[in-house]
């Protein structure tokens, strides 16, 4: 462990209570009981400032600092917390987070953030108002003013130290002797002389400090230094520290001030050396000297006992109580922390894993040895099992984000004037986290628009009997083999119409073009497909919806819109369970082997018995007539035609049709490797993945070749790119 | 052998931190994530010096101070509270509950180590 | 698929403009005519094989191979620079480069005739690409060297290879065909 991974550990864990800070602002206001959600906000600003103190991270600890002061008043309800100062705390918290995030580029843009830190502290004024000064005096108690300007000397010089602990110092949990083990650090002790005032009678309670020291020290130590050592223990004692060279005077004033004990102090003054026999028989003269004197100077050896001894260990019967009544795993022993790059490397290990299993199970099968061919068996189950037990760890609750929505739901509908409910489902859906990320930009831009396009203003709402308050749902849930992100709105529904109407203007479309409503809403992915009036600020900008499709479709999902005049849209965004690995079924055309995703496999016929028209390729499945398309006409395949060309039904979403192929390889685990940049505008191929045999085999992307083909022969225009 | 200070605080990165700046100067540091936590870690074994953050969820800094101090194994022990310059209620109850030492966050690690070293060496 | 020669790209860097700011090249043959390409940019060279075809694609875009567990596409340099497809032969080989991409750096095969030499240049002996008089796009080329008294076309791999330009020319191809 180092002070980077101690960095890195910071990071991570600011971002995680900024996260806590920025949904308890967004539901404080809601809350009935405040409290927690103050003090979650409070917390997790004032957790940040202590541990970005440890960095020395400055920029953080000056904008949380006073941040802190302004939650603190907050806190106590010395403040009112109003709809706007929750906007402005939002708007800090913004900023914080960029704060923490640049610590990592090392605050390159440090003068920018300086000053929009400045002015979202301005900003909070009015929470700070009355407060002059408040959050500082326990600095300025700190240091006895007037003694800074002390410095160390150049040489080892003998300070004299008088100290006279409080009676509370062993409760306290102090022992007087630490702080001379301490000043040890720091110089040379020359002369230590420990003194008691025990009680006169039975009174003595050995829990009660009656202890002092006299000390002489040889340091080069500032002034501060030294008041700095006895600063756990100054606020019940009594200390005095006489500089090397001081005049006589200060030690006849530290004399004088020992009372009864002025005789036995000036006796040990002498000894030191600080002043001499006659300066003391001054001294004393001058004071009227009463009583008895304690007995005499005991040295420092005497007192070197042992440690407290500690008592018999009594249980505090609440503390048993605590131990009993309470799982002692609280949530943060039960979850290990790893880094994603670790969990991505251990990923790709499995699938190297399932590639060399598989290779192993092939040439097992060749040998016809039975033991062989079993105990690759089980090692391939078991490293199926690998297989989801890894990919599992990588899957995260789709909650997190949508939580996210909740403040851009807020901010945008705020921004138009808009009243929007926000209602999330689903939130404990699990997918993988690298998903998670890639999904988040391709939803906020729908539900961006659904705010600005879908929800009317509030006066055609009402027109249209609706409630004044538009609402918005999030929902996530699984869907055999897939999960199912929807984004639903109560707003006006898309325009069919107006739609087309952009279509043919923009020549997507033929005049006359018969579409069915599923088509005409794929029109919005067109790029540069704008259909908003008037370009505003939250959507509009004629870039996006291309950009959504696109999003969706590097995450191998889908994308399909139902919408109803005047009541309102649903984006269904449908994706696989994983980026990683999935099960494929192998085909082969010419020598070439494919993979279809195995989820969307719906049987195996042959073409020749269930063919329905040749000329307009389709098939006859038990009644249902179904389109198909043959992968060696579409990837322009050459070679002699096997005798039976076999039929893949697949479907997804609503969409049914047939691949038709030369042979059928049968169900593999299939590791996806990504093609890259250079095949990034290909269709119809969603990816790789390399075979038992080394070989590379293409992934087939079933969406998009069915939507080629179709479009294709649907629509002759050439242009269309839908 | 060397001495044992328990670290109490929820923020993960200032344990590491202490822990690593502690561990280097040749204490021994165990941590605990809050008061309840830090409860569970004293089985009776010797703890030379406590760090305590104050404001803490679960059980906070207080509470733990004052059962620490109810506690006759460990109630001389000393303990530093963690505090900042805004919890200056939070130290004038902590002092009536008996913590006298205090650290003032943000705080540097050579601050946290002079101050541990002022109590004990190790 | 044998490693014939294996390059450990940051190390040759280091190496590659030692001597008085001369460079070394790998020179090989493509179509019958000597190319060199700065070794930098050269990862390791291996014998031709195990290519998988990817439809629907220009091609000078031969495939896709499989270097040890990474997919990584294969282009033919000759129908790249405008002329026949390379034959395949016992000695036929694929270099695998470096070259930048929109998203750090881009793996990529180049199928070649066959891997020749080493060569060190020096820039006195590099004449600027010639504006006409060759076959090949004047910007595919960064100079010719002179060695020996032969002529070797040093490649400007960026331009030849460039990921976003092929990848352009695929994307152009799917449109054309759709």
């Amino acid at each position: 462990m180092d002070l980077e991974f101690a960095k890195q550990t910071f990071i991570q864990e600011a971002l995680e209570l900024l996260g806590g800070m920025e949904s308890a602002l967004l539901v404080v206001e809601e809350e009935e009981n405040r409290t927690e959600a103050v003090n979650a906000i409070f917390r997790a600003v004032h957790t940040i400032k202590g541990s970005a103190g440890l960095f020395g991270f400055e920029i953080i600890i000056r904008f949380a600092h006073t941040l802190e002061t302004a939650l603190d008043r907050i806190r106590n309800g010395q403040v009112a917390l109003s709809h706007a100062s929750i906007t402005h705390l939002l708007a800090c918290h913004d900023h914080l987070a960029v704060l923490v995030e640049e610590i990592s580029r090392d605050f390159e843009n440090a003068p920018d953030l300086e000053i929009r830190g400045r002015a979202l502290l301005d900003g909070l004024a009015p929470l700070l108002e009355t407060a002059p000064g408040g959050g500082h005096s326990l600095v300025s108690a700190q240091a006895t003013p007037g003694l800074e300007t002390s410095h160390g000397s150049e040489s080892d010089e003998c300070w004299h130290l008088s100290v006279r602990f409080g009676p509370t110092v062993f409760q306290d949990g102090f022992d007087p002797l630490s702080c001379l083990r301490y000043l040890g650090t720091l110089g040379t002790i020359t002369h230590v002389y420990s003194l008691f005032a025990f009680p006169p009678d039975e009174t003595f309670d050995p829990e009660i400090c009656h202890l002092g020291f006299e000390i002489e020290l040889a340091t080069r130590a500032s002034r501060k230094t030294l008041e700095d050592v006895f600063e756990f223990v100054r606020q019940d004692a009594a200390i005095r520290i006489i500089p090397p060279h001081s005049q006589i005077q200060e030690y006849i004033a530290l004399i004088q001030e020992a009372g009864d004990a002025s005789e036995l102090l000036g006796g040990i003054l002498v000894a030191c050396g600080c002043i001499s026999r006659e300066s003391l028989d001054e001294a004393l003269r001058l004071q009227r000297v009463e009583g008895n004197v304690p007995p005499g100077p005991r040295r420092i050896g005497e007192i070197l006992v042992e440690e407290q001894a500690v008592p018999p260990a009594l249980v505090v019967a609440a503390l048993e109580k605590q131990k009993r009544g309470q799982d002692p795993q609280s949530t943060e022993t039960k979850v290990v922390r790893v880094q994603a790059d670790r969990l991505d490397r251990l990923v790709d290990l499995v699938g190297e894993l399932v590639i060399a299993g598989a290779s192993a199970q092939a040439r097992a099968g060749l040998s016809k040895e039975a033991g062989l061919i079993e105990s690759t068996a089980i090692i391939n189950k078991l490293v199926e099992e690998i297989r989801d037990n890894a990919l599992s760890l990588r899957m995260v609750q789709i909650g997190e984000t949508f939580s996210r929505f909740r403040r851009i739901v807020r901010d945008v509908s705020k921004e138009l004037g808009k009243s929007i409910e926000l209602e999330i489902r689903g939130g404990e859906t699990e997918l993988d986290k690298s998903m998670v990320e890639k999904l988040s930009d391709p939803l906020m831009h729908i539900v961006r628009n659904a705010i600005d396009h879908g929800i009317e203003p509030l006066d055609v709402r009402r027109a249209r009997g609706k409630a004044d308050s538009g609402s918005l749902a999030l929902s996530a849930s699984h869907e055999t083999g897939s999960i199912v992100i929807e984004v639903s709105d109560d707003g006006g529904g898309l325009n069919r119409n107006r739609i087309l109407a952009k279509a043919l203007e923009r020549g997507l479309i033929r005049e006359n073009a018969v579409l069915s409503d599923q088509e005409v809403w794929q029109l919005i992915f067109a790029p540069g497909f704008s259909t908003a009036d008037a370009v505003t600020d939250i959507s509009g900008r004629g870039v996006g919806m291309d950009v959504v499709r696109r999003n969706i479709d590097d995450l191998r999902g889908t994308i399909d819109i139902d919408s109803y005049e005047g009541s309102g849209t649903i984006f269904r965004i449908r994706l696989p369970l994983t980026l990683a690995i999935i099960d494929g079924f192998r085909v082969g055309v010419g020598n070439t082997s494919y993979v279809i995703p195995l989820n969307l496999v719906q049987e195996c016929v042959d073409l020749n018995a269930f063919l329905e028209s040749a000329e307009n390729h389709l098939v006859n499945l038990r009644g249902e007539v179904l389109p198909f398309l043959k992968l060696r006409e579409v990837f322009g395949i050459g070679g002699a035609l096997p005798p039976r060309e076999q039929v893949v039904v697949i479907q997804y979403g609503e969409t049914r049709a047939g691949i038709v192929v030369d042979r059928l390889q049968g169900e593999f685990q299939t590791v996806i490797k990504p093609l890259g940049e250079l095949f990034r505008q290909t269709r119809g191929v969603g990816g790789s993945t390399i075979l038992g045999s080394g070989e590379v085999a293409l992934i087939l992307d079933i969406p998009q070749l069915v939507q080629r083909v179709s479009s294709a022969g649907h629509r002759p225009n050439p242009s269309t790119s839908i | 052998m060397a001495k044992t200070i328990l670290i109490i605080d929820d923020s993960t990165s200032l344990r590491q931190v202490v822990n690593i700046t502690l561990t280097n100067a040749g204490y021994e540091v165990i941590e605990a994530f809050d008061g309840q936590n830090a409860l569970t870690k004293l089985d009776g074994r010797k703890i030379h010096l406590m760090v305590c953050d104050v404001n803490m969820p679960n059980m906070d800094g207080l509470t733990f101070l004052k059962m620490v101090k109810a506690d006759p194994r460990y109630k001389f022990t000393p303990i530093i509270m963690l505090t900042t310059e805004a919890g200056e209620e939070k130290k004038r109850e902590g002092q009536l509950s008996g913590a006298k030492a205090w650290v003032v966050k943000p705080f540097k690690p050579d601050q946290m180590l002079s101050a541990v070293s002022k109590l004990i060496l190790p | 698929m044998a490693e014939l020669i294996k390059l450990p790209g940051q190390k040759l860097a280091n190496r590659s403009t030692s001597a008085a700011g001369r460079s070394q090249y790998l020179a090989f043959s493509s179509g019958g005519e000597t190319f060199a390409i700065d070794i930098r940019s050269v990862r390791e060279v291996i014998q031709y094989g195990g290519l998988t075809e990817v439809p629907l694609m220009p091609s000078f875009i031969r495939g896709v191979i499989n270097l040890r567990g990474s997919v990584v596409p294969v282009i033919d340099l000759s129908l790249r620079l405008g002329r026949t497809g390379t034959e395949v032969a016992r000695r036929t080989c694929v270099v695998i480069l470096e070259v930048p991409a929109a998203e750090g750096m881009a793996v990529v095969g180049v199928v070649v005739d066959t891997v020749n030499e080493v060569l060190e240049i020096g820039p006195e002996d590099i004449d600027p690409a010639p504006a006409f008089g060759h076959d090949v796009r004047a910007e595919f080329i960064s100079g010719v060297g002179k060695v020996t008294g032969r002529f070797v076309i040093l490649l400007n791999v960026q331009h030849v290879l460039s990921v976003q330009e092929m990848a352009a020319l695929a994307g152009g191809r799917e449109a054309a065909e759709s």
